[in-house]
């Protein structure tokens, strides 16, 4: 077994990917948990495919480079974003309806300017991400964005926290409250951008919404949330890699989706919040036997 | 006692739509103003405007001895997250978030100040359970000691007894008192004419493109409340039947 992982650890690329991946966990941990805490999970994945069309054109126009990616990410992300905001705001769509409207139309340009183009990258790889194959530009990349994060949410945490419990209270706190908001939209896009080139579009999404919800299974605090979404993503990240190294033809993106997907599961079933938890025995009591609860609770 | 507000000849609405205009009026440290008015008749629209998140149509409002550094907001619980991973503790704390900043660390009178707050509004038994865990009458609580934890002269609650038990409502109100004799102003913005009148100086009446302010017994009158399309002429009947009662009373 030992030898496994000692032979797994010889190969640079196994090496960078599990670095790459640990400092990537660092950095979708806290943008995960906020993004189903502000029951934006959907949204995150139709914004992972919004910036397709970005990555594609920067892709055909300046070839495969990270600045290149960035750049056109960045451009579709906050397009769309922005898009989004205005019909919200303006029309009768609210922001669900006119986001899942854009993110198809700015998949389909994506898809088929690659095809168009007749790309020799494979379509994929864009869609499943080659993180086996990380360059030190990529590294680079992910690092940075994990730096801007971490420092952005040490910054943030408490608005975030306020604007997300209860938005009405954080309107009258502030006279800028759709900034918390953008700034929040704009480090889920880094940070889709980050996981785009070692997970791919498709799965990007998965290594921030999963460990985010298994661990919501378990914690009642926001601290709590936000490390043991760290902890869920790191561990989906190594075992899986693990996993797609010991399995022949296996892919490591689906595999470390896929541990954190049984995370998931395993949150679901056992965790206090779950399915056999608290939350259910509660609801199903009346106000008085959860005040009781709570008593005992308090003298236990 | 001095005068926190002053409002001159205010018009609230939307583009292609007033609600009300002409209404002047001055809240007084130590006063309790209820709000009330029928459905759409701007009573929500105005306490936003208080807080600065709507501009009025018309009008000017001033404050004679400066602008609050913070209003004491208790908003209804419509977009209100009953699931958000925190403390009852943390909720209440986030009433001096204004004060602590982005990084500022809680200090020893800071958590005493909470505590006492947590004390106040008799939830200090349970300052460590999770929100989702609370049922009404105890989130509700938790609002307004982070109402006690803002330290505001106007404090604007909206429909601050819509889903508390009668117990709740009463403790709740005794804390109302409370900041008035503290010298603070509240705005109450109320549903039905209840007991609740009995804690206020004032009125503000809403609807039918009018505003009233006054006293609460000259301004909640049957003849009043049936002009301004609050009450039907056979409710208001009903409520001011002999004998008569005050309204307060009803």
């Amino acid at each position: 077994m030992f030898e496994l992982f000692a032979e797994m650890w010889s190969f640079a690329f196994m090496r960078r990917a599990f670095v790459t991946t640990t400092v990537l966990s660092a950095s979708v941990a806290p943008v995960g948990a906020f993004l189903i805490l502000r029951r934006l999970s959907l949204a995150g994945e139709a914004m992972a495919h919004a910036i397709t069309p970005g990555v594609v054109i920067g892709f055909v126009v300046a070839g495969l480079s990270v600045f290149s990616l960035l750049i056109g990410g960045l451009i579709a992300g906050v397009g769309v974003a922005a898009l989004t905001a205005l019909l919200a705001r303006n029309t009768i769509l609210r922001s669900d309806a006119s986001l899942a409207s854009l993110y198809l139309i700015a998949l389909a340009i994506g898809i088929f300017i690659l095809s168009a183009a007749g790309s020799a990258v494979p379509l994929k790889s864009f869609l499943f991400g080659s993180i086996l194959g990380i360059d030190d530009a990529s590294l680079v990349l992910v690092g940075a964005v994990a730096t801007v994060t971490l420092i952005s949410f040490a910054y943030l945490l408490r608005p975030l926290i306020i604007s997300t419990c209860d938005p009405v209270f954080f309107e009258a706190q502030t006279r800028r409250p759709w900034l918390i908001e953008q700034a929040f939209m704009l480090l889920l896009v880094l940070n889709l951008l980050a996981a785009f080139k070692t997970l791919g579009t498709l799965m990007a999404v998965g290594l921030m919404i999963l460990p985010a919800t298994s661990a919501r299974y378990w914690s009642s605090t926001i601290t709590g949330q936000l490390f043991l979404g760290f902890a869920f993503a790191l561990a989906s990240c190594w075992v899986g890699l693990t996993l797609s190294y010991l399995l022949p033809d296996t892919p490591s993106g689906p595999a470390i989706v896929l541990t954190a997907g049984g995370f998931f599961a395993l949150s679901a079933l056992l965790g206090p919040l779950g399915l056999g938890g608290r939350l259910t025995r509660f609801s199903r009591k009346s106000p008085q036997a959860l005040q009781t609860h709570s008593t005992k609770e308090k003298t236990q | 006692m001095g005068q926190i507000l002053e409002i001159r000849n205010l018009a609230l609405g939307y583009p292609g739509l007033t609600l009300f205009r002409g209404l002047s009026l001055d809240i007084a440290a130590g006063s309790t103003t209820a709000v009330l008015g029928a459905n759409g008749s701007g009573k929500s629209t105005f306490v936003k405007m208080l807080l600065g998140i709507t501009a009025p149509l018309a009008g000017r409002m001033s404050w004679p001895n400066g602008a609050p550094r913070e209003i004491g907001h208790l908003a209804q619980l419509t977009e209100f997250d009953r699931r958000f991973p925190i403390r009852v503790w943390d909720l209440a704390t986030m009433g001096a978030w204004k004060r602590l900043g982005l990084r500022r660390r809680l200090d020893a009178q800071m958590k005493s100040q909470v505590q006492a707050a947590l004390e106040t509004t008799g939830i200090a038994d349970i300052a460590y359970m999770p929100l989702h865990e609370l049922s009404g009458g105890q989130l509700q609580r938790a609002l307004f000691a982070r109402v006690i934890m803002q330290d505001a002269p106007l404090i604007l609650l909206d429909e601050p007894f819509a889903a508390v038990d009668q117990q709740t409502e009463a403790h709740l109100l005794t804390l109302i008192d409370r900041w008035r004799d503290e010298g603070r102003a509240v705005v109450l913005v109320v549903h039905d004419l209840s007991s609740v009148l009995d804690h206020c100086s004032h009125a503000l009446l809403l609807g039918n493109g009018e505003a009233t302010f006054g006293e609460v017994e000259t301004v909640l009158t049957p003849e009043r409340l049936v002009a301004q399309n609050y009450l039907s002429e056979s409710q208001a009947e009903w409520m001011f039947r002999s004998p008569r009662r005050e309204v307060a009373h009803v």
